[in-house]
């Protein structure tokens, strides 16, 4: 198979630009820019190749990967017990995974052109920012507990220098809160995985830590291996995978350091933050947390709707009060995550595909966003509500853009936001009406805070001090319009997105009992 | 023969077609940008009446397309078109009122720096609304439901550096969207009840008892509240007076003729499921008849001439809601009638206004007055209008208001009746007051003698309005009701009981009488000025208080909802700073420590960390494996 090793050929590819760019002396700034681009190109071309030879018939992994990685002999040579405790380099994707890593990449090269704004020590910067692309591309392609791991630490140290270094006035308190949260959510995830490599063999009985033979091991009805495992260790189990990732995605009430990501690291960076980085919990606690326990999930379901709803509606009227254009959009990222909890509560086809629908959609949403906070920025040295307005005078393009993104986020039918939304709140109506009910205040009240916010940055009467202000450079009308181009895609089109998921779907509804149409 | 039909998804296309040349070439076409909205809407308007001809061909049948869209493992939804009765007269309408507005707004945006803007906004909408009337299944209603909304939001807030025009803006989108979330909770519920978000289904399943009565009374009144929003009924009415601070053409077009309608087309469109729940239809006949009356007594004071007109269209389309719910076949007939001679009338009306206001630059009528010799066209086809909703005989509005009233009491609905008539004679006098006080007497304000009548870019879509203004209630006369009989030919009428009764002929002339006492008292108190209207007023001056002030609504709604929402952010947000991330803030000190820890260590080697790293896992490996002896933890 020619494409047999292109997910780790994505996974590894920023390594060119890292190494070119250790060449290049510090002090030339122009062309550290340029390779810090160009090199984001490399994983972007690889995944679009990933996604043209993606077969959306096949239900099971693709473009697997499997190689002997870690083998230590354990046991007496002379008793006979020979076994050797092996740990496989595996890859992989399916239908969630495969759209996760194309995400990644236009992100990625989206946030490398937006960090033109970036001033001091760009050498250090690109290469902390590939080294980054690295860990997110790993964790949506690796198939077992240990690589996923790996790459999942992976992304943290980069992230906190990316924050302490390049971000604004309080940078390191930030990363510091940063760095703390998410090393208690690593520390609970490690001793997740290692409970779950102990306890939980393989189908055959040896221990694994593939994805895919750890959850067919489980999901086999009375699998003599798990005998002597009781429900409530599997019970506990997902709940800490849950915490883990909760803290990532973030769950109320574990999002206050995200706050301060949001508002203090550099534009570029929470393009990413937002964008891809929290997703990573959303993908972890689908593939890992209820791929793993479908029925622990369900029995959760409706404390993860109640979460759900926590967080949809608490983002939404903090978002309200909020000063500071940043913090509106961190609470709203807040709200809209809640969407993706009220899908997975819905545990049914419907409501996972809203989940995953929202995981992309506001992955570009929140990318668009925060890069016109950072052009914005650049124009006005500010973001606060009170000093803008009525920059649709001097900026329509941009104001007509972030109106437009305001849009999509607040669900307008044609675009991204409307289907994740919809599909979200449908199938939480067809098991827990209620509940779906009551959530879709979240949808009024998302409107509130959005339109609060945009129309009082383009509307209204202009400060005169933003008469001279420059309408968009061509460098930053391309990622406006592609993001633009993604959200209004999938709005219209959503196939392209489902057609991926169906036979994925398939894989994982039928193993979640009580599972509605 | 029905071949044109097949074609109808073409209708909304082409305005999309417009929207897309405008957004692309916008700054080279300026004002060019209108003959492209003109010639695209123009096609669609030839299109759509060439398909509403096909449609009412003796032996025609509907035609359904639909198109995969969306997988949802087990469900497919579907989108297309579907041409039937009710959304083949849909179309002609919402075509012929857009193409003359746009070729209107030729003249009256003349000027304007935004220009194309304008013309993207206007196509857009047109697109949505037709792309609205022809959906076959209500998710498609939904996502352009939605559309028309934000076309309006633009629309209203086209002039976004006024802050009215803002907070207009605003709030037509928020109110519209508590509406539109009920409409979505229907969808919702009703695709789990029928598996379908397909009208025909959704039918099939009621028809077949496949949905709880209560499920049934419930989706609808969601459905209705959906409605409500978009058709500015009481209690969600509030934004459509606000949403005047558009340009006045898009006022006509879709704050009176189109969009606002929407609410009452989708009540007409999903009208089995509300003939299956006699509480879902009283609740529609009451809010409308509540309505009618409510948004007119409103109407009788306001001094701004856009007002008055929106709270007229508020009060009419209450007037059609009453006429669905209250009356069976004939309620439906005389509802969807109404619809379409009041979007002849009423964007005519506000056509008309609108070059008033172009020619004397005010709002206010009492600083208007003695135009008739200066704007002989506009008065004149004022006065038609004027006419036509007053309801007086042989003008459109005359005939299908006495429908409605005739239905209303063919039903017994003896209270709603009254409703109806009060309604009347507030509509008639408000409207006279209206015309008398700017086109007869002095001109009160400064600068008139300026004043000449708008260029025929503007007269000639005034006059072609009024044509229909004058003559459309001849489709549906008591003597020959084509559009009735028409409209109930096939499923929809299937579905009533035929009750034989008419309508008294006392009702007639109540009707007439109500309408020229209205149009009377008006004529003493503000043209012969022999009653004067402080001598009305004096005796309940709280009275004319309370209608001045629209019963202060939005100033409850700013009390018990706007600020409350607020107390409720700065609660949270002290709840969130202090609370949540003070919980963590013991952590928080850890943070520093690891901070302090971490200067101890940062000394800028990649090694140190990965010290740290592995000494962590080793830490919690080695406790692992202390628990773990002679069993597996946490198991038994």
């Amino acid at each position: 198979m020619p494409n047999s090793y292109l997910l780790s050929l994505i996974t590894l590819s920023p390594l060119v630009a890292i190494v070119i760019l250790a060449f290049v002396p510090k002090n030339q700034g122009g062309i550290l820019k340029q390779i810090g681009i160009l090199g984001t190109l490399l994983p972007l071309v690889l995944s679009f190749l990933l996604f043209a030879n993606f077969n959306y018939g096949d239900p099971h992994m693709q473009f697997v990967e499997k190689v002997n990685w870690i083998s230590i002999p354990v046991g007496n040579p002379q008793m006979g017990e020979v076994f050797s405790f092996t740990i496989n380099y595996e890859m992989g994707v399916d239908g969630v995974s495969m759209p996760l890593i194309v995400l990644t990449a236009i992100i990625g090269t989206l946030a490398a052109v937006a960090s033109w704004q970036i001033k001091k020590r760009l050498k250090e910067y690109f290469i902390l920012f590939h080294l980054l692309l690295i860990g997110m591309f790993g964790v949506f392609a690796a198939q077992n507990l240990l690589l996923f791991f790996i790459f999942f630490e992976l992304t943290l140290v980069p992230m906190y220098f990316l924050i302490g270094i390049w971000g604004y006035s309080d940078r390191e308190r930030a990363a510091n809160t940063f760095l703390l949260y998410n090393g208690v959510g690593s520390a609970i995830m490690l001793i997740a995985f290692l409970i779950i490599y102990l306890t939980i063999p393989g189908v055959n009985g040896n221990p694994t830590m593939n994805f895919g033979e750890l959850a067919a091991a489980l999901s086999t009805p009375n699998n003599p291996m798990l005998q002597h495992v009781s429900p409530s260790l599997l019970f506990g189990l997902f709940l800490a995978l849950f915490i883990a990732f909760g803290i990532k995605l973030p769950v109320f009430p574990f999002h206050t350091w995200m706050l301060k990501v949001h508002v203090q690291a550099p534009p570029s960076i929470v393009m990413i933050h937002s964008g891809i980085l929290l997703k990573m919990g959303a993908y972890g606690l689908l593939r890992i947390g209820i791929g793993f326990f479908p029925e622990q999930a369900y029995q959760f379901a409706t404390w993860m709707a109640v979460l759900g709803l926590i967080n949809v509606l608490y983002g939404a009227v903090l978002a309200f009060v909020q000063k500071d254009l940043k913090m509106v959009l961190a609470y709203s990222s807040i709200s809209h995550m809640g969407i993706v909890l009220l899908g997975f509560a819905a545990m049914n086809s419907i409501g996972f595909q809203g989940a995953i629908f929202q995981v992309i959609s506001h992955g570009f949403i929140s990318a668009l966003m925060f890069f016109l906070i950072g052009v914005i920025w650049e124009r006005t040295e500010t973001s606060m509500i009170s000093e803008l307005g009525g920059l649709a005078k001097s900026m329509p393009f941009i104001s007509g853009v972030l109106l437009a993104a305001a849009m999509a986020s607040l669900g307008l039918p044609g675009m991204s936001g409307f289907i994740s939304e919809f599909l979200a709140f449908l199938g939480l109506f067809g098991v827990k009406p209620v509940m779906a009910a009551v959530g879709t205040l979240g949808i009024i009240l998302t409107a509130v805070y959005l339109l609060r916010a945009v129309l009082r940055t383009t509307f209204g009467p202009m400060p005169d001090r933003y008469q001279g202000a420059a309408d968009a450079q061509p460098i930053e009308v391309i990622p406006m319009v592609v993001l633009l181009g993604f959200i209004i895609l999938i709005g219209i089109y959503p196939a392209v997105l489902s057609e991926p998921l169906q036979e994925t779907l398939k894989n994982i509804v039928p193993i979640v009992p009580g599972m509605g149409g | 023969m029905d071949s044109i039909m097949q074609y109808a998804w073409l209708i909304p296309l082409f305005p999309l077609f417009a929207f897309i040349v405008i957004v692309s070439f916008g700054r080279q076409l300026k004002e060019g940008a209108a003959y492209v909205g003109i010639l695209c809407t123009g096609i669609s308007f030839v299109l759509a009446a060439m398909t509403f001809w096909a449609r009412f061909q003796p032996g025609a049948t509907d035609v359904k397309t639909t198109v995969d869209w969306l997988e949802m493992l087990d469900k497919v939804v579907r989108m297309g078109f579907e041409v039937n009765q009710l959304n083949a007269m849909m179309l002609v309408i919402v075509t012929f009122v857009s193409l003359l507005v746009q070729i209107y707004s030729k003249g009256y945006m003349h000027g304007d720096e935004r220009f194309p803007v304008f013309y993207q906004y206007l196509s857009l909408f047109t697109f949505s609304m037709l792309g609205l009337v022809i959906s076959p299944n209500l998710l498609q209603v939904y996502i352009f439901w939605e559309l028309v909304g934000v076309c309006s939001f633009l629309l209203v807030g086209y002039y976004y550096f006024k802050p009215e025009a803002k907070a207009a803006a605003k709030k037509a989108f928020i109110v519209t969207r508590i509406g539109d979330v009920g409409l979505f909770i229907g969808i919702a519920l009703l695709f789990w009840g029928t598996g379908s978000f397909d009208y025909a289904d959704i039918f099939n399943a009621i028809a077949l008892g496949r949905l709880e009565p209560w499920m049934i009374t419930l989706t609808a009144v969601l459905i209705f509240i959906g409605a409500v929003g978009k058709s500015g009924q009481f209690p969600l009415h509030t934004w459509l007076p606000d949403a005047m601070e558009g340009p006045t053409p898009v006022s006509a077009l879709i704050h009176a003729a189109t969009m606002v309608a929407a609410g009452v087309y989708l009540v007409a469109a999903a009208y089995p499921l509300f003939l299956a729940s006699e509480t879902a239809l009283n609740v529609v006949a009451y809010v409308g008849g509540f309505t009618a009356i409510f948004a007119a007594s409103i109407g009788l004071t306001q001094r701004d001439i856009k007002r008055v007109l929106a709270y007229s269209t508020v009060s009419q389309l209450g007037y059609m809601m009453l006429a669905l719910g209250a009356a069976g076949a004939a309620g439906y007939v005389a509802g969807t009638f109404h619809l379409m001679t009041h979007a002849f009338f009423k964007a005519l009306l506000f056509l008309a206004a609108g070059s008033v206001i172009h020619a004397v630059h005010t709002q206010d009528v009492f600083e208007m007055g003695g135009l008739w010799k200066k704007m002989p066209v506009t008065g004149w086809v004022f006065l038609i209008g004027c006419l036509a909703i007053a309801g007086v005989p042989p003008f459109s509005g005359y005939w299908s208001k006495e429908e409605i009233l005739g239905a209303v009491y063919a039903a017994h609905r003896y209270d709603l009746l009254w409703v109806g008539i009060i309604a009347a004679f507030f509509t008639a006098f408000y409207m006279f007051r209206l015309f008398f006080l700017t086109f007869v007497g002095q001109p009160r304000g400064e600068g008139h003698h300026e004043v000449h009548e708008s260029p025929a870019v503007m007269t000639v879509p005034l006059v072609l309005l009024a044509v229909p203004a004058v003559i459309a209630g001849f489709v549906n006369t008591p003597y020959a009701p084509v559009l009735g009989e028409w409209l109930l030919d096939g499923s929809i009428g299937a579905l009533f009981k035929e009750t034989g009764e008419h309508a008294a002929a006392w009702v007639q002339v109540a009707a007439i009488l109500v309408s020229l006492l209205g149009i009377g008292l008006a004529y003493l108190m503000y043209a012969k000025r022999s009653v004067a209207p402080e001598a009305i007023v004096r005796p309940l001056p709280w009275l004319y208080q309370l209608s001045y002030r629209k019963y202060y609504i939005d100033e409850i709604y700013h009390a018990v909802f706007v600020r409350p929402l607020g107390w409720i952010g700065y609660g949270l947000q002290f709840f969130d700073r202090f609370v949540v991330d003070g919980l963590v803030g013991l952590t928080a000190k850890i943070a520093n420590f690891i901070g302090w820890l971490h200067a101890r260590l940062q000394n800028g080697q990649v090694q140190t960390y990965g010290v740290v790293v592995l000494l962590g896992m080793v830490l919690i490996l080695i406790g692992y494996s202390l628990t773990v002896q002679g069993g597996v933890p946490f198991a038994k």
